[in-house]
């Protein structure tokens, strides 16, 4: 279960296989909205709660989770899904709603470094959000626009607050949308690869997180790092993901 | 005859009583039992002192070209130890010391320039004295013996290189003295050599002057004289070749690690040796250094100084705040 | 014609406005020391006897606060200073009381901001907002302040200060290896001697400094005592001993030292009976980086010795905790002179602040951090440094790549003096206890 900023995603495992995953909005009742979210997995997956061995939770708001067993961070839930899915990984990004962060990997999907993103939102999915609200656009088609665009129009990504004043003074110039919008994602690869040298690249690097669903970002991200990131089939549940194996392993190590 | 074979062998137990005393310090070391090095070295420059005393006033059988080889071939290997924990000349200028302590005076520095300047001319010095034979053959033109006698004597030309064994010409023995001060005849290092090559009468006036300012310098000065010793050169002349720089067993080693750079090294050793401070760590290469340990004995951090022979710790810095875990 | 503007930086805040916001930071401080103390109390179930002492005398306001008012009324002066690099041997040879006078209150970090801009460090920021509404009892009780002009906060918050109070520069060099650094903070030593002299009346000779300088040594014994105690399998919370170790820079150095003597004695009978307080296996943390002030900044401590995984602080690198007594003054010979260049040296040279530079950089620091490292078998350090505190921020790189060659993680943490990011701080003190555990695990 990975109870986040905005969204709650919960993956039930059995066996080593993905069986169930659903997500919520967590809203201002994480615990209720955590709630639902499990029993939705678990009626996909034909379990009832009994059957649950372990329940491991990881994202911000893991303290206020529901049928908590243990907790795991975020990070080192991140290393451990990244290396499943893509078991050449030894970087992973996780770029979520209100957070940005790297996470360094060893083949094991042990963390041996990580940054996050300074306090700011300015590398995270909020950014994307607040964007979208200034263009007035979508932000499910955030990506594809900031695709169609040659050029990049410059941008302040420090802050969400003065990147907006940028995009209007952008909007005021009329710059056509799509570079703008390119100029968002360019700003927040930025961010995020500025981020990445900190902790120092190492092939492959996987892009998990809800904002690696967005190709606007991914192509930014991809020109400014050099390489082709991987991007696992559901991004967003990766943190779920891998507390859900963290949680098994946990109870392998301790049998009931 | 009978007399010469009893001096002999006071001679030799005094010697192996320095033995013994040297292993007892050494032990005292390795257990870390010593509370102040300072004062082990005081016991030991006098014993140190009492020995050599005995073999330079009443000993003809060790020749002084031996001792002189002896005396350097040691150098080669440990150091200029000898100069730190032997000498007697120091331990007059370090009881000087104690004086100027006792009546709080304080000492005075001189400028790095000045002690490196002064540890450079020694060089020089000791390239006039040992070219010295040589010119004074050309002068007069002698046959060289190298015989024991002249092993003995360093008689003849070589006679300059007596000067290098001065340091060693215990201080104040009534009764042989060529200086004399006040009707009393006093020994003390290199007056003998002064009277001898200026004359009696302006060289008589020249000793009292040096004596003078030597007891002086010293006072004011810690190891004034130490600084341009010519006889603690021969391992600053060796160890100016590359290949010999391995060769003194016994060095000051530094942990860079466990430095922070404090200064109190510095500051504290007698002979004003920056490189202690100033070098990063290992090996402490300088041939100023007396090893007198003083730098080790301060130093505030556990195991940042160490004094080694070979490979071997027998001596390291140590919480000096902590008494030592066996008295 | 002559032309005079009165130099005055803080505002004049009305009696009765002053009076209200003191009594309320001050309650809340005081709910925060006792809660401070009550958690650490929690962490170690049988938390050493010896500690109830430095409980009592992290009170602020309590006993140590009286004790001085009474001392001051007695005619002793009281002597503030900023700065680890102020003589306090000088202080108390001269008869007067040394207490540092830094703020860690994070509520008057925001008075503070009518003052200076929101950028300065909260260090400064915080003290001058305790100066505003005369919260701090050090700060109020001491007649003069010694600072010494370390980094750019503290030179302008003499400033600050001085609005009130007799305050005392102290020109301190920046490249701490060279002569003529040494030679120019000497003279500002003997500088500082007749100023305490004039201003107590005291003369300093070298009896009573020998006995300053003794004092110290006996406290730094006690310290290395402890320190040596923190090598081993953990006997005591970091935080405990942080806490002896900063109450230090406010307590009579003589009943501390005899106190801390205490608390070695019974952690060495724990040590006999192997009673640890957390199980050996714990990772063992560093904290390095800007000083973290009694009562309010001690949200790392807390967060890193209550986490889940929890951890165990087995050193720090700061100015507010191990610095403070790392280094004894190395007296070689007990005459005036010898002992004003022992302190000299023991306040600009052995000193790792990052304010200094040299000719290889701050290598000391880093040097003395690889054998922090090494000695206390640390296994994951945290660099720590609240927003503005530029020398501490640009001193990271190197340091992590030192580290990193070592292969010990450090973890970048910064924060403001604020109580409102505890939460994230949380996830990434956590994240990287987690990834100690797994590291040792292997």
């Amino acid at each position: 279960m990975d109870l986040g900023t905005q969204r709650v995603q919960v993956v039930a495992l059995k066996d080593g296989a993905v069986v169930g995953r659903a997500q919520g909005f967590s809203g201002f009742d994480p615990t209720k909205a955590a709630e639902q979210a499990v029993n939705e997995a678990l009626t996909q997956a034909n379990l009832k709660l009994s059957d649950v061995n372990h329940f491991a939770a990881t994202g911000s708001a893991m303290d206020m989770a529901p049928y908590v067993n243990s907790t795991v961070s975020m990070m080192g839930a991140d290393a451990k899904a990244g290396v499943f899915l893509a078991p050449k990984a030894r970087t992973i990004i996780d770029v979520g709603a209100e957070e940005a962060r790297a996470v360094k990997t060893d083949e094991r999907g042990i963390m041996v470094d990580f940054v996050v993103n300074e306090r700011c939102a300015a590398g995270a999915g909020a950014f994307i959000e607040a964007m979208a609200r200034a263009l007035e656009v979508k932000l499910e088609d955030m990506g594809s626009l900031a695709l169609k665009a040659e050029r990049a129009s410059p941008i302040n990504a420090s802050c969400v607050i003065f990147g907006e004043s940028d995009v209007v003074s952008l909007i005021h110039r009329q710059e056509s949308k799509p570079e703008i919008a390119r100029a968002v994602f360019d700003a927040m690869a930025d961010r995020v690869s500025a981020m990445m040298h900190r902790l120092g690249i190492n092939p492959e690097v996987v892009l998990v997180g809800g904002v690696a669903k967005d190709p606007g970002f991914v192509a930014s991200l991809n020109r400014k790092l050099g390489l082709t990131v991987v991007i696992p089939k559901y991004p967003e549940y990766v943190g779920a993901l891998g507390a859900a194996l963290i949680a098994a392993t946990r109870v392998k190590e301790a049998p009931k | 005859m009978a007399g010469e074979l009893i001096g002999d062998l006071l001679r030799l137990t005094v010697l192996a009583g320095l033995g013994v005393a040297g292993i007892v310090a050494i032990l005292i070391w390795k257990k870390n039992l010593a509370m102040r090095v300072t004062f082990l070295r005081l016991v030991i420059q006098a014993v140190a002192f009492a020995a050599i005393f005995y073999i330079f006033t009443y000993s003809a059988v060790i020749p002084m070209l031996y001792e002189l080889i002896i005396l350097f071939a040691i150098t080669l290997f440990i150091g200029r130890f000898f100069c730190g924990w032997l000498c007697p000349f120091a331990l007059i200028m370090d009881l000087e010391s104690l004086l100027r302590r006792a009546l709080k005076i304080r000492y005075r520095i001189i400028p790095d320039k000045l002690n490196i300047a002064l540890h450079k001319s020694r060089y020089l010095i000791l390239l006039v004295f040992l070219l010295l034979p040589a010119v004074l053959w050309l002068l007069d033109p002698q046959e060289i013996l190298v015989s024991p006698l002249m092993a003995q004597l360093l008689a003849g030309h070589f006679r300059p290189y007596g000067i290098l064994l001065d340091p060693m010409i215990p201080f104040i023995v009534p009764w042989t003295g060529p200086l004399n001060i006040g009707g009393v005849n006093l020994s003390y290092p290199y007056a003998q050599n002064i009277i001898t090559f200026t004359g009696a009468e302006l060289g008589q006036i020249f000793a009292i002057a040096f004596v003078a300012v030597t007891l002086i310098g010293g006072f004011f000065i810690r190891r004034a004289w130490c600084r341009f010793c010519p006889t603690g050169i021969s391992l600053a002349a060796i160890n100016q070749f590359k290949g010999l720089r391995g060769v003194p067993l016994v060095y000051v080693d530094k942990d860079e690690e466990k430095c922070t750079k404090c200064g109190v090294c510095k500051r504290v050793c007698p002979v004003q040796v920056n490189e202690v401070y100033e070098q990063k760590g290992g090996k402490i290469g300088t041939s100023q250094c007396m090893l007198c340990a003083r730098c080790v004995e301060m130093c505030p951090y556990e195991d940042a100084l160490k004094i080694r022979v070979g490979n071997k710790t027998v001596f390291r810095s140590r919480d000096w705040l902590q008494p030592p875990k066996v008295e | 014609m002559t032309k005079t503007v009165e130099k005055k930086f803080l505002p004049d805040v009305p009696k009765k406005e002053m009076d209200e916001l003191r009594n309320t930071v001050k309650a809340a401080s005081l709910k925060i020391i006792a809660d401070n103390i009550e958690r650490m109390k929690k962490a170690d179930p049988h938390r050493p006897e010896a500690m109830k002492y430095f409980d009592d005398i992290a009170n602020l306001f309590g006993q140590r606060q009286q004790e001085i008012q009474a001392e001051k009324e007695k005619g002793k002066k009281v002597i503030g200073y900023m700065c680890l690099f102020a003589p306090t041997e000088l202080i108390t040879a001269a008869d007067a009381i040394p207490v540092r006078v830094n703020s860690g209150w994070y509520d008057t970090s925001k008075l503070g901001d009518r003052v200076v801009p929101v950028e300065v460090c909260p260090v400064i920021r915080s003290t001058i907002g305790a100066k505003m509404i005369e919260l701090s009892p050090f700060l109020e009780q001491s007649d003069a302040l010694i600072s010494v002009l370390t980094c750019d906060g503290m030179t302008k918050l003499s400033e600050i200060l001085g609005d009130t109070k007799a305050v005392w520069g102290m020109n301190i060099p920046r490249v701490k290896d060279s002569t003529q650094s040494l030679r120019f903070w000497n003279d500002e030593i003997k500088h500082m001697k007749t100023q305490i002299e004039q201003f107590t009346g005291n003369k300093i000779n070298r009896k009573n400094l020998k006995e300053a300088i003794e004092i110290s040594h006996r406290a730094t014994k006690a310290f290395r005592r402890l320190q040596e105690l923190r090598k081993g399998n953990p006997v005591i919370m970091g935080r405990d001993a942080m806490l002896v170790n900063q109450a230090y820079s406010w307590d009579d150095k003589k009943r501390w030292t005899e106190k801390t003597e205490a608390l070695c004695a019974e952690l060495e009978k724990r040590v006999e009976r192997k009673d640890w307080v957390v199980s050996p296996d714990t990772p063992r943390v560093m904290v390095t980086g800007t000083p973290m002030f009694w009562p309010d900044n001690w949200k790392l401590p807390t967060l890193v010795e209550e986490g889940n995984p929890q951890g165990v602080i087995v050193a720090d690198e700061q100015c507010s905790g191990e610095r403070i007594l790392n280094d004894p003054i190395g007296v070689d010979e007990w005459s005036m002179d010898d002992m004003l260049n022992a302190m000299s040296e023991r306040y600009l040279m052995a000193s790792t602040c990052p304010c200094f530079t040299s000719k290889d950089g701050n290598e000391d620091r880093i040097n003395w951090l690889l054998n922090k490292v090494k000695e206390w078998k640390v296994q994951g350090v945290v660099y720590y440094v609240v927003r503005g505190c530029m020398l501490y921020a640009m001193e990271y790189t190197r340091v992590k790549k030192a580290l990193d060659k070592i292969n010990v993680p450090v973890y970048y943490l910064d924060t403001e003096y604020t109580r409102e990011d505890v939460g994230q701080m949380k996830t990434r003190v956590e994240a990287f206890l987690e990834m100690l555990n797994a590291r040792i695990d292997i």
